[in-house]
């Protein structure tokens, strides 16, 4: 079978159900109502569908199947622990309506996070509300909105972003009524204070940065970028996709930030899930904190009937901020995965400074090593540094246009052949600021040995000649896919055969 | 922590492979200024088994729905979702990939979505799915905005949105926060006593952008009225009908009375509920609606040898490539949780949501059956047609109401003066597939017990 919609069974068979309460002819809709025609779903028994999507897995890779240095997306090991601990009946089968007494001990877990990572940010009020990274920007920025609209500064319509910024930054800022205001990075891929001078003004609502950036570099200058926004009186904003790197090393808050969103997937692991779930959490400074979204979590002595069911004598309680600008997803945010993120931290506790450390000890150890292999190969010509750097932090970048240009093959090509190799591949043609872009981070959960090998097979893959490169890959479950064709022939849904 | 770091102890080797001699160098291009310089006031590590413990005890002190006989529904529903979608979600080629950028090496994922949207297209009605966006209620704004960009031009009420003014208050309050930035002006559409939509009112909204409504309503009413919307607004005014899943294995698709775009929360095929995410938004619409949605679309294509491949396509609407000119921010969105609809929907087939649909809604039936022989309650839109859910109004406090169920291991519903403030006496009561008939007696006995007691008082 190739898919789903081949496999077609009796009529009526298939999964079974108890009988319900009432027989069928119990039911009398209208015709205005009654649905004419079933839905054309496949007919699959339990063995069918076990082995249809044990196939399917086969051909995905996952950090499970093997390294995955994709840049940016952190794709770290995920303890199995953390599922086992999801699947408990206190998180699974906990309805967000029920209440306070109820939830205890899950709303217990919510403040310990809200806290931890107030502790970590420099931050004074987490909400955990956001289920996504993209998502806790464009809350962040609604609180900014909302924290100027109270204060009559109304006039403040800009968002500055750096050109190397992600691509939600701009589009978080956008949803929320912004104009954008891009400024060029400097050569060296760093922020420039003078394009920056140029233009903050009284119009300045945020500027939204990323440190490290997303060339995986420090910005030096970043107390001087937060003083030159403040100065005009506007707030800044911490994208925390790379708060991976610094955890118990620096802060948003030490640097001078306002807001702050965490990707709690990334920086403490939720499995990815080939596209998600996430989870976004935001933090601020207390200017802010009246406008986040609630509820938030508190905590106080039980009063009463509450020392029935508190934990560890303390009750937990939700609130409303003063201002709030209301919700951003319909329940409390993606709380499965807040619970497998709290079980990760647990894992560290104080010691976080630790995982930072290990995942740029790593990442630094790779780029090395993928100079030293590419040098004693012969081939180092055709690589250079995406970015002028003593020092990455947890990621780096390289870019191919020396392979480009004395040989024809593209960073594509060099992805395309790493996946032959046995290896995902690292982001390529991001950031748009290094051409022929490759985006590298390995995390601290990959071994010395994975590490070397992989720089052993990124020069061998430097060593294959052009042509082979730009069939690779060939030993994949299918080769190069044609995107043009995709785009040109929509085909977004099984054709059934009357179609 | 130990057993996350393979290169923990190994630390000086890989440092003077790169002729360093501390950690400290690696972080030497960070000003002291901005230094912490403290270690973080947070616990010690832990290991894999006192994390376990310490959750056991935390979680084990919430009292999960199974453990009660729960009537609590109100957007998300306790639905059995069978033993293999677990077993399979959780093999670490689904579990532990990223987003598929490169589709040599994920055409497990890919493949599995573009069945997901076949799934989700013919469930509700309409040509074109997305993989997913946050939940209900996201997948609702986004469709509010998604119709403004389509039709702004053409209407005669511009940016504006009319919604039904039966929406959960806390989807509501997101429609707000996803509106603004855009400057949509939502107005409400009013309702009957009865629970079902003022048809004549929809008539104001023709011409403007779009018209959202929600079938099963927020009261758990079915409002066959519907079925005339898209006659009433034209053309040129999308509709959007926000579903519970389960119910189309009864309930007609709103593709197939006029809806544009269908919007709903997909948890109950395939997810738990776990307190409230990570779940998954439906998101589906016509062809007119492809360029400008949001979210992730995968496409069938072939490779160089011209072998099925599917891929991401349409990409040029997407933050990565559009930025601030994209049609959503979103970037992440819940494809692991569809991946989990879309077995339980492979599982169940189509005379499965069928027999699902009817196991949840004669268990409501069977229940109001009982519940209109109280005397002292009553069922306000009882001449209405539930899915799985009902409003009960009671002679006394809907609060008092369900901290005495309580007390006998029952949870009887939603209160929901948490929404009306004023309907301080009406409770929401849910009836699914995991109700059985001792369940709704017990319910039955105990609130006729209560309810007289209340009488007495009084």
């Amino acid at each position: 079978m190739s898919h789903l919609f081949e496999f077609n069974g009796a009529e009526g068979q298939g999964y079974s159900q108890p009988a319900p309460v009432l027989p069928e002819s119990s039911i009398a809709l209208p015709e205005s109502l009654a649905r004419k025609a079933l839905p054309r779903w496949p007919r699959l028994s339990e063995p069918e569908m076990v082995r249809h999507y044990t196939w399917l897995s086969k051909r995905n890779f996952g950090i499970d199947t093997g390294f995955y240095p994709l840049g940016s997306c952190t794709m770290k090991h995920n303890p199995r622990v953390n599922e086992v601990i999801a699947q408990i009946p206190g998180i699974a089968d906990i309805h967000p309506h029920q209440p306070e007494h109820q939830i205890q001990g899950l709303l217990a877990i919510f403040y310990e996070m809200q806290y931890m990572l107030e502790i970590c940010s420099g931050m004074d009020q987490v909400t955990l509300q956001p289920v996504a990274g993209a998502q806790g920007e464009f809350t962040a920025v609604r609180c900014i909105q909302e924290y100027f609209r109270l204060r009559g500064d109304t006039q403040r319509t800009k968002v500055i972003v750096p050109d190397s910024a992600h691509g939600t930054n701009p589009a978080s800022a956008a949803m929320c009524g912004f104009e954008i205001v891009e400024i060029p990075s400097k050569a060296d891929g760093r922020i420039d204070l003078e394009a920056l001078r140029a233009v903050a003004d009284e119009t300045t609502a945020v500027m939204m940065i990323t440190n490290p950036n997303t060339l995986g570099l420090f910005e030096p200058d970043i107390v001087e970028a937060s003083a030159i926004v403040h100065g005009v009186g506007g707030q800044m904003y911490y994208d925390g996709a790379n708060f991976n790197a610094i955890l118990g090393i620096t802060s948003p808050g030490l640097m001078g930030f306002d807001a702050v969103h965490f990707n709690l997937h990334k920086t403490f692991s939720q499995p990815h899930g080939g596209g998600g779930p996430g989870s976004g959490p935001i933090g601020v400074k207390s200017h802010l904190a009246d406008f986040l979204p609630g509820p938030l979590v508190e905590q106080r002595a039980p009063v009463g009937e509450e020392s029935n069911t508190a934990i560890d004598n303390m009750w937990y309680g939700w609130y409303q901020p003063t201002h709030t600008i209301g919700k951003v997803q319909q329940w409390h945010g993606n709380a499965g995965a807040i619970i497998r993120c709290w079980a990760y931290y647990r894992r560290y506790g104080r010691g976080l400074k630790t995982m930072s450390e290990h995942a740029v000890l790593n990442a630094n150890y790779l780029r090395h090593a993928i100079h030293k292999a590419t040098k004693a190969a012969g081939v180092d010509s055709m690589v250079r540094d995406g970015a002028d750097a003593v020092v990455a932090k947890h990621e780096f970048t390289l870019s191919l246009a020396p392979a480009l240009e004395m040989h024809g093959i593209s960073a594509m090509d060099v992805a395309k052949g790493l996946l032959d190799k046995g290896y995902m591949a690292p982001t390529v043609y991001f950031p748009l600021v290094v051409p022929e872009c490759m985006m590298v981070e390995p995390t601290e959960t990959e071994s010395k040995e994975t590490l070397d090998d992989f720089a052993t097979h990124f020069a061998e893959v430097l060593q294959v000649d052009a042509e082979t490169l730009h069939a690779a890959p060939i030993t994949t479950p299918v080769r190069r896919v044609d995107e043009v064709y995709a785009a040109r022939n929509l085909c977004l849904r099984h054709p059934y055969d009357d179609e | 922590m130990v057993d996350q770091l393979p290169n923990l102890g190994r630390e000086a080797e890989m440092l003077s492979a790169m002729g360093m001699s501390s950690i400290e160098d690696l972080f030497a291009d960070i000003p002291a200024e901005v230094r912490m310089t403290e270690e973080l006031s947070l616990p010690p590590p832990q290991s894999e088994e006192e994390i376990i413990a310490d959750a056991r005890r935390l979680l084990g002190a919430n009292v999960a729905l199974g453990e009660r006989v729960s009537f609590l529904g109100a957007g998300l529903y306790r639905n059995y979702v069978p033993a293999s979608v677990f077993q399979l979600v959780t093999r670490g080629e689904f579990l532990t990939a990223y987003t598929p950028y490169q589709p040599e090496v994920s055409q497990g994922m890919l493949q599995a979505m573009w069945e997901f949207q076949t799934l989700i297209s013919e469930l509700v009605g309409l040509p074109v799915a997305n993989l997913s966006l946050y939940d209900g209620s996201t997948a609702a704004a986004e469709a509010l905005t998604c119709c403004v960009r389509v039709h702004n031009r053409k209407a005669t009420q511009k940016d504006t949105v009319y919604v039904s003014e039966l929406t959960p208050p806390d989807r509501l309050s997101v429609m707000y926060n996803y509106c603004q930035g855009a400057e949509i002006n939502i107005k409400l559409l009013r309702h009957h006593p009865d629970g079902t939509l003022d048809l004549a009112g929809v008539a104001e909204a023709a011409g403007s952008c779009g018209v959202y409504v929600e079938q099963p309503n927020p009261l758990g009413i079915l409002d066959g009225g519907l079925s005339q919307l898209k006659e009433i607004i034209g053309e040129h005014t999308a509709l959007i009908v926000a579903v519970q899943p389960v119910s189309l294995g009864l309930i007609e698709a709103p593709g197939h009375y006029g809806a544009d775009i269908v919007v709903g929360e997909g948890q109950p095929l395939g997810s738990p509920i776990t307190g409230g995410g990570p779940i998954y938004g439906i998101f589906a619409c016509s062809k007119a609606y492809l360029r400008l949605m949001p979210g992730r679309i995968v496409g069938r294509s072939i490779d160089v040898d011209e072998k099925v491949a599917y891929c991401l396509t349409l990409s040029t609407r997407e933050q990565h490539i559009r930025r601030h000119r994209a049609t959503s921010n979103i970037c992440t969105n819940e494809t692991l949780i569809a991946l989990m609809g879309a077995m339980h929907m492979s599982l169940l087939g189509p005379e499965g949501l069928h027999t699902l649909a009817v196991r949840n809604m004669t268990a409501c039936i069977l229940a109001k059956q009982k519940l209109s022989e109280i005397s002292s309650i009553t069922l306000p839109h009882d001449k209405s047609h539930h899915f799985n859910e009902f409003v009960i109004e009671l002679p006394g406090s809907g609060k008092d109401c369900l901290a005495y169920l309580e007390t006998l291991g029952i949870i009887g519903g939603f209160d929901l003066s948490a929404w009306y403030p004023e309907r301080t006496n009406w409770i929401l009561a849910t009836f699914t597939d995991q109700t059985n008939a001792n369940q709704i007696e017990l319910l039955v006995t105990h609130l006729a017990v209560w309810a007289s007691s209340q009488g007495v008082d009084a």
